[in-house]
């Protein structure tokens, strides 16, 4: 569905996307990255508002940037707040329909409808600078998929939604993408990995790791990670550790042994039965951070060169 | 995969989109500072010849209230009013953020410039055609009908051929499309339309004048030396010209928007 192979984008002598080589298939993708990553530049190349100055980038077959049969297919969310407040989101929906090539009658119907979807019926005659920014992005969210289309790209949908809101925007997510394709770029990992998706890490215009949640996961292993260890006594914990294979490093201070490894999960297992065997009571012995956010989290300071 | 409606009659498309853009703008023009700003625009003609004549002691000869009025409505209030309706048309979206809404829609960029295009001209025009219907009130032109439909003929042609003057600089350089727009008319429509030369066939300027001196058979009665400024061509060649001005200017404004790219951090 979406192919991009070498692709990147400059600003002038800025880097937003750096390189980039992906294939995602028709089906939900979660694009995370920290501010700044090159997300929403990722995003502008596959809605065809941008064109690679390298590279090249094909959704649905052909190349986006003004193509209207692909972007006809195509619905878009962008991270960017409404400012456009005197109108209502009946209006503004129903002249994003229009856009997309319907006639007016279809259009107001498409609108109403999708507003309706959104849970935005009640406020949709509204203006929307009398609307909360939880209720506007429930506005672009209907503006996107009120004409139907075939792949959804949402940029940052989770901002300004409360709990409630939150929790229905994953419903519809997934409801949405059981038949249809969906790409969700999000800072926040949890958000995206709460919904099942393919994922697609970025950093600094570079995509550095794409899977799915289980693969990601999976990287813990091959990357270096702190074990916390405390225990009475730390510094023949610390010489213990430093027998283990795949030990980078040993700190100690006061009751705590802060050892870095290649292989925190085998540490963990190993440096237990080492010490028992040693008679070294461990009152405490935390791995690596398993989550995604802990990968998410290794993985930008790897980038920005605070770990090797 | 969904059925999509816009598979066939891309122009019927593309026009019914504009169309949707017009409509949308014109909306937006519809709030008070707006409506005040466009009455100050429309009575002003009116007032200033009221002014002159009260300066003057007495009403103006008809055929010079006819040249001043000219030099009120079709140059100078529809230029000021393109200038605030059409120059923003690209910005205004940048600074809503609906730049990425409208650019993600199939045909989305050039039915957001003609679409704009054509609300900034019925705005500009409206304004312009009261103006001069007030105006025709409180002046003697001798023939105010005669004179009342040449002023909505210019006022149309000067609506199009400046509004799509000014699409130029609205696509090429949104954020400063202002400043640029009026050194555009003071250079490319005030001082080259006055040159005596080639160079004021590619003008509104020079058609608009020459067509009011055609229109209201003043060709006879312009001084030697101010045959200069005018083309002796029958209308039609106007008419002509000033078409296919638009039709170069508004395609060379769709060509270049259609290539523009917005990096994320120009939207806002």
């Amino acid at each position: 569905m979406i192919s991009l192979d070498h692709a990147t984008k400059l600003y002038g002598t800025v880097i937003g996307v750096n390189d980039v080589t992906v294939d995602m298939a028709v089906g939900m993708h979660g694009l995370v990255g920290p501010n700044g990553a090159g997300k929403t530049t990722f995003l502008g190349l596959v809605t065809g508002q941008l064109r690679p100055t390298l590279g090249r980038v094909r959704v649905f077959g052909e190349a986006p940037f003004g193509n209207p049969r692909v972007l006809r297919r195509i619905g878009y969310c962008p991270v960017a707040d409404l400012l456009d407040r005197t109108t209502t989101p009946l209006h503004w929906v129903t002249y994003l329909v229009r856009l997309a090539g319907f006639g007016g009658r279809e259009a107001a119907t498409r609108a109403e409808r999708a507003l309706d979807r959104m849970g935005l019926a009640a406020a949709a005659r509204r203006p929307l600078f009398t609307l909360s920014k939880g209720m506007r992005q429930r506005a672009k969210l209907a503006g996107a998929i009120a004409h139907d289309p075939d792949l959804l790209v949402l940029d940052e949908p989770f901002n300004g939604l409360d709990p409630i809101g939150r929790h229905e925007l994953v419903e519809f997510v997934r409801s949405w993408s059981s038949s249809r394709s969906l790409i969700v770029a999000s800072h926040l990992l949890h958000e995206v990995e709460s919904l099942d998706a393919g994922l697609a890490v970025i950093l600094g215009g570079r995509l550095v790791a794409s899977g799915t949640a289980a693969e990601i996961r999976g990287l813990i292993d091959t990357l270096p990670g702190e074990v916390r260890v405390r225990c009475a006594e730390p510094r023949r914990f610390a010489e213990l550790a430093c027998r283990l294979e795949g030990v980078a490093g040993v700190r100690v201070s006061d009751d705590l042994v802060v050892v870095t490894t290649r292989r925190p999960v085998a540490f963990v297992e190993e440096a237990t039965t080492l010490a028992f065997e040693s008679g070294v009571r461990l009152r405490e012995i935390a791995a690596a951070d398993r989550s995604l956010e802990g990968v998410f989290g290794h993985l930008v300071r790897l980038h920005r060169g605070a770990v090797t | 995969m969904t059925a999509h409606v816009d598979a066939g009659a891309p122009v019927r498309r593309l026009l019914a989109a504009s169309w949707a853009v017009t409509g949308f703008q014109l909306g937006r023009l519809l709030t008070w500072p707006r409506l005040a700003m466009a009455a100050v625009g429309a009575v002003f003609p009116a007032a200033v010849m009221l002014a002159v004549r009260r300066a003057a002691h007495g009403p103006l000869p008809p055929d010079l209230a006819v040249v001043t009025l000219y030099a009120l409505i079709p140059e100078a209030i529809c230029m000021l009013g393109l200038l605030v309706t059409m120059c923003p048309a690209v910005a205004d979206e940048l600074e809503r953020g609906t730049w990425p809404h409208v650019a993600t829609r199939p045909r989305g960029r050039r039915a957001l410039l003609l679409g704009s295009w054509l609300a900034a001209v019925i705005w500009t025009g409206t304004v312009a055609i009261v103006a001069t219907l007030l105006a025709l009130t409180v002046v003697d032109v001798g023939r105010p009908v005669v004179v009342g439909c040449v002023f909505v003929a210019l006022t149309a042609l000067s609506c199009a051929g400046r509004g799509a003057l000014f699409a130029l600089p609205a696509v090429i350089l949104p954020k400063r499309a202002l400043v640029a727009s009026v050194g555009l008319a003071l250079v490319g429509e005030c001082l080259a339309g006055t040159i005596p030369a080639v160079v004021n066939q590619g003008t509104v300027s020079l058609r608009l004048r020459s067509l009011l001196v055609h229109w209201l058979g003043w060709r006879d009665k312009v001084p030697a030396e101010m045959q200069l400024f005018i083309d002796p061509q029958p209308p039609a060649v106007h008419l002509a010209a000033v078409a296919i001005l638009v039709t170069v200017l508004l395609t060379a404004a769709v060509v270049i928007l259609e290539r523009r790219q917005f990096p994320p951090g120009d939207e806002l």
